[in-house]
């Protein structure tokens, strides 16, 4: 992208002339104070409990500097709860970003033909995403009971399974039980942007590839994908940092059990904190989740960077 | 331009709409009563507190709810009542934190408003659970204990009584099943799913068994924890997906008729007993078995009524609790709200009596009911403790296993140099 | 076979090639999206009794009780008003204060811009767990415990993040030609963003909006630990109110997820128009 220096203008009524450097700090400036008021306290105050330890039921109260990241580096359970919250991380994201692609395409094959839009197809994949999360949680752990849950009504009744499958007490299955919760949730959100960039992509060089004789294909890989990539990221950052910190999805369906098999790095925080009221050590895992996430969305930026400029 | 008024609109419209509910304006001492949803009828409450605010004019109670769950309760304590300055006056505490916030210093004494004497006339053991150092930290408001559901008619149809032994409870269990040869039909549910719950039936087999999870036999204790394990796995009369259950899911898996026994607190009797229900008049209540020779151990639950140490109406708040957990107010919660009350008169109150005739069959239990280890570090040892029972009732773990992680863990929190502490119930 | 039926045939094979196979997928997606959100329109006309007994899926017996119970003996209209008015309000101010950065970061000449961008995001990448004590203890101390300003300023600061980030891939794809073209007649860069960009960047706002409404209407966390009364309360803490100490009234948790529900699908309705739309309009040639 050129950038041209302020341009030399006269203001019509000779007013102060801002140059275009000063304007940008100007106009970005609401967004860092509001930020840096609301947002970044609270987070210096918990990265500062973290360098404590803060038990009130013990009466302790002290600094201890590197201690807890220390203990952290040693603790089982939390290596544990990473190695669980990547693979969610890892099924959940691949499969909402392709599920969102098909939804995407679909609906944007639907509403660019002569047809016309069809209006509730849209709405219809937003509804699973509007439903607040504890509650489809729970619709989902009701959906799941073996004896009279809708799925193991249904695969019985198409005769796929003969004994009700026991989708959270197996501690293999409850993970993917609780990934495809997710997935249901939240591939509607890759959609939707998806969805809005397809929109941007100009009709007519679809109409120049088909003139050179590409096919479907070699159309979505040369011109789509690269023309989307900067959404693809923005849905590949914002649904990995909400699925290394899943929380509801999984406390809900199973409390982090059988056996702390699906305990997320999330649920592991919250029992330290609010549970067993460490709250030193609390923050600490908190600190630690913010480190692996920042590190995955550097990760992506690093590699997709390119993307990132003006595709056009 | 359009825009700008959108704009301008909706922060007015926000800017103005903030102020919580219409607080008057007048001089009149508000407490703020913290609790979480109560079932039933909720007006019993609200007219309660607006009797008590008759007989002391100038004092106004305001509710604020808070989820029912226990976890979400706990957390907005914790946050709240660390800061020193808690916003409101009176909480709600399960039987289960009593000790914590009495250790932390979030809550205050209230052996003013409750005098030994008058101790007598509550359940011992809540009473026990809410002492700390000697001195009373909470008054019980509502109690309950782990009870076992059997159905009448299943059982007298084949001629078995209601079983005393954990023995003779999976004999009937599996001769019925196989009389009954019902597919749907398990023969004993419980809440196996990792939380709360779970510790509370663990320690009702263990304790019946004269052992205890930390603490007693070893032997004992890994046979009780292996009993639990074959009622799934060797006996079968339990179902695969009680590693998954609580309290609801047991509670309607009952309801549907679709077990034989089931282990519960005393509130799924009114749900079974409404109409449209598939086991109306099919239902009855026994205390929880236990093995030979050792008596039955139900659980204590409940909750109960405490002050936070901030509070600054601290006498105006301690006339409040005198007033709900009066025999008046117990009976109206008992009758309303079907919340089983913790002062033992009532239990011979012919007027309850009658009109909830459960209650006979529940005071032998609530007398016998022992609380959960009372220590303040009981959150720290039940979290220990979940995943390890849990990974016994899926079978990831064998008790043996089980039970040596958990003596580690507990020897680590408690046994630790820094943290000398005397632990009664363990 | 005659001609004509041939190409009967044929054109039937066409439609169903191009059309069939996309609306068979689209019914499958339809019924993965909205099987759960039936099923639980269906729970919500069911009797309490009936409630468990699986078969039948439809009912025989069917009752408007759960509606009755959560819109008229329960606090769930006004959480819904609270919910409008604080989702509104954080999607205003995220927009526009977002919109403003978005477009500093995508056109104007700032230095450090990736490191703008990223610290913006920083702040909400921290787990809300461990915020929510400290912020909690925060608006205490302002005066705002228990208001919906503290919960629409909340929303508003961690989904700015999300609506920096989409419209500025946004701004960035517009062509550049028009900005400098009202800069050279004379409009200063707020003026170009407000009478040039926005007009064709509707499908950028409109689903930043959508996705911000969202977000707050659906945000718990936060929500639940700000507020206090039932004047303040949103809709998913009225919903999470709902179940008593055991027992979990499926029914009415059922009708009040449905009727939640509601407001967010009648706005995505109304935002479609607006996210289709696309570069079609013809505006920006020349």
């Amino acid at each position: 992208m050129t950038e041209r220096p302020s341009i030399g203008v006269r203001h019509p009524t000779g007013g102060i002339r801002l140059s275009e450097r000063t304007w940008g700090y100007l106009l970005a400036s609401p967004a860092f104070l509001l930020v840096g008021l609301v947002a970044v306290a609270p987070i210096a105050a918990a990265l500062w409990l973290s360098l404590h330890h803060r038990l009130p039921v013990f009466g302790v109260d002290e600094f201890v500097g590197p201690w807890n990241y220390i203990q952290l580096w040693g603790d089982d359970r939390f290596w544990a709860a990473c190695r669980t919250t990547l693979y969610f991380t890892t099924l959940s994201v691949s499969a909402e970003l392709l599920l969102g692609f098909g939804l995407a395409l679909l609906l944007d094959g639907l509403t660019s033909g002569v047809g016309g839009s069809p209006r509730w197809a849209q709405v219809m994949i937003v509804v699973p995403w509007a439903i607040p999360t504890v509650v489809s949680a729970q619709i989902w752990a009701w959906l799941y009971q073996p004896d009279y849950g809708l799925l193991n009504y249904l695969l019985h009744q198409a005769r796929l399974i003969a004994q009700p499958i026991d989708w959270l007490a197996n501690p293999d299955w409850t993970i993917h039980a609780a990934i495809v919760m997710d997935v249901w949730k939240t591939a509607p959100f890759a959609a939707l942007l998806l969805l809005a960039g397809l929109k941007t992509v100009p009709r007519d060089l679809y109409a120049a590839a088909r003139v050179d004789g590409a096919g479907a294909w070699q159309q979505f890989r040369h011109i789509t994908l690269p023309l989307l990539m900067p959404v693809v990221v923005i849905v590949l950052v914002f649904r990995t940092m909400d699925a290394v910190r899943v929380f509801d999805a999984v406390y809900v369906l199973t409390g982090g059990g059988p056996g702390n098999s699906t305990e997320t790095l999330s649920i592991y925080a919250y029992k330290t904190l609010f549970q067993t009221l460490q709250f030193g050590y609390g923050s600490t895992l908190a600190t630690a989740m913010f480190v692996i996430v920042a590190a995955l969305s550097s990760l992506y930026l690093l590699l997709l960077r390119r993307h990132l400029q003006e595709g056009a | 331009m359009t825009a700008r008024a959108v704009l301008i609109l909706c922060a007015a419209l926000g800017f103005g709409c903030t102020p919580s509910g219409d607080r008057p304006q007048t001089p009149n001492t508000v407490l703020l009563f913290k609790h979480g949803t109560l079932s039933g009828n909720g007006a019993v409450l609200s007219d309660l507190l607006r009797e008590f605010e008759r007989r002391h004019p100038g004092l106004v109670v305001r509710e604020e709810l808070l989820p029912s769950s226990s976890d979400r309760q706990h957390q907005y304590y914790a946050m709240n009542l660390d800061g020193g300055r808690a916003p409101f006056d009176l909480l709600a505490v399960d039987t289960i934190w009593v000790q914590e916030f009495a250790k932390a210093g979030w809550i205050t004494s209230l052996d003013a408003f409750l005098p030994p004497a008058e101790r007598e006339q509550f359940f011992s053991g809540p009473i026990r659970a809410a002492t700390f150092e000697g001195r009373l930290y909470a008054v019980p408001w509502y109690i309950d204990a782990g009870v076992l559901y059997y159905r009448l008619d299943l059982l007298a149809r084949h001629g078995v009584a209601p079983p005393k032994t954990w023995p003779e409870l999976v004999h009937a269990a599996q001769r019925i099943l196989d009389a009954e040869q019902d597919p749907r039909l398990a023969g004993f549910v419980w809440q196996g799913k990792q939380y709360e719950g779970l510790v509370c039936v663990a320690l009702e087999v263990l304790r019946s068994n004269g052992s205890d999870l930390w603490g007693g036999d070893r032997g004992r204790a890994e046979a009780s924890l292996q009993f639990l394990r074959d009622t799934v796995a060797g006996d079968r009369i339990t179902p695969v997906s009680v590693g998954m259950a609580d309290e609801e899911s047991t509670r309607q898996m009952f309801g549907s008729g679709r077990a034989l026994f089931m282990r519960n607190w005393p509130y799924a009797w009114a749900l079974f007993q409404q109409e449209g229900s598939l086991v109306r008049g099919k239902v009855g209540i026994a205390p929880l078995p236990s093995f030979p020779g050792y008596p039955s151990a139900p659980v204590l639950g409940g909750w109960m009524l405490a002050v936070p140490q901030a509070s600054t109406h601290q006498q105006e708040v301690g006339e409040l609790i005198r007033f709900l957990t009066s025999p008046d107010a117990q009976r109206l919660v008992a009758l309303g709200m079907g919340y089983n009350p913790t002062r033992r008169a009532l239990y011979s109150d012919e007027s309850l009596v009658d009109a909830r005739p459960l209650l006979k069959d529940l005071y032998p239990i609530f007398l016998e009911a022992r609380p959960r280890p009372v220590t303040p570090y009981y959150l720290l040892l039940s979290q220990a403790l979940q995943p390890e029972v849990s990974a016994v009732v899926v079978g990831r773990k064998t008790p043996r296993e089980a039970l040596d992680a958990v003596r580690r863990q507990v020897r680590r929190i408690v046994g630790s140099p820094d943290l000398p502490i005397h632990v009664e119930g363990l | 076979m005659s001609d004509v039926a041939e190409n009967w045939r044929r054109g039937l094979v066409r439609w169903f090639r191009s059309r069939g196979l996309a609306l068979c997928i689209l019914v499958s997606a339809g019924l993965f999206c909205l099987g759960p959100v039936l099923w639980q329109a269906v729970t919500s006309i069911k009797t309490d009794a009936d409630l468990v007994r699986l078969p039948p899926i439809v009912p025989e017996r069917v009752t408007t009780a759960h509606y009755e119970r959560v819109l008229f003996q329960s606090s769930l209209v006004q959480s819904l008003m609270n919910s409008v008015l604080v989702a509104v309000s954080a999607t205003t101010v995220a927009i526009v204060v977002g919109g403003l950065c978005a477009f500093t970061l995508a056109r104007l000449p700032i230095a450090g811009k990736p490191l703008m961008l990223g610290l913006v995001l920083a702040t909400s990448m921290f787990p809300p767990i461990a915020v929510i004590s400290p912020l909690y203890l925060l608006m205490r101390g302002l005066g705002l415990r228990d208001t919906l300003i503290a919960v629409g300023l909340t929303h508003a600061v961690y989904a700015l993040p999300l609506a920096i980030w989409i419209l500025t891939s946004f701004f960035r794809q517009l062509p550049g030609e028009l900005y400098y073209a009202a800069r050279v007649d004379g409009c200063t860069p707020l003026r170009a963003l407000m009478s040039v960009f926005l007009p064709i960047a509707r499908p950028g706002l409109a689903v930043a909006a959508l996705l911000v409404f969202i977000f707050s209407w659906n945000e718990f966390m936060f929500a639940l630990t700000l507020t206090a009364s039932d004047a303040t309360r949103t809709a998913p803490v009225a919903v999470a109110l709902f179940p008593g100490l055991y027992e979990i009234p499926w029914g009415d948790i059922a009708a009040a997820s449905l009727v939640v529900t509601l407001p967010v699908a009648g706005l995505a309705a109304l935002f479609q128009r607006h996210i289709v739309a696309g570069l079609t309009a013809g505006s920006v040639k020349g």
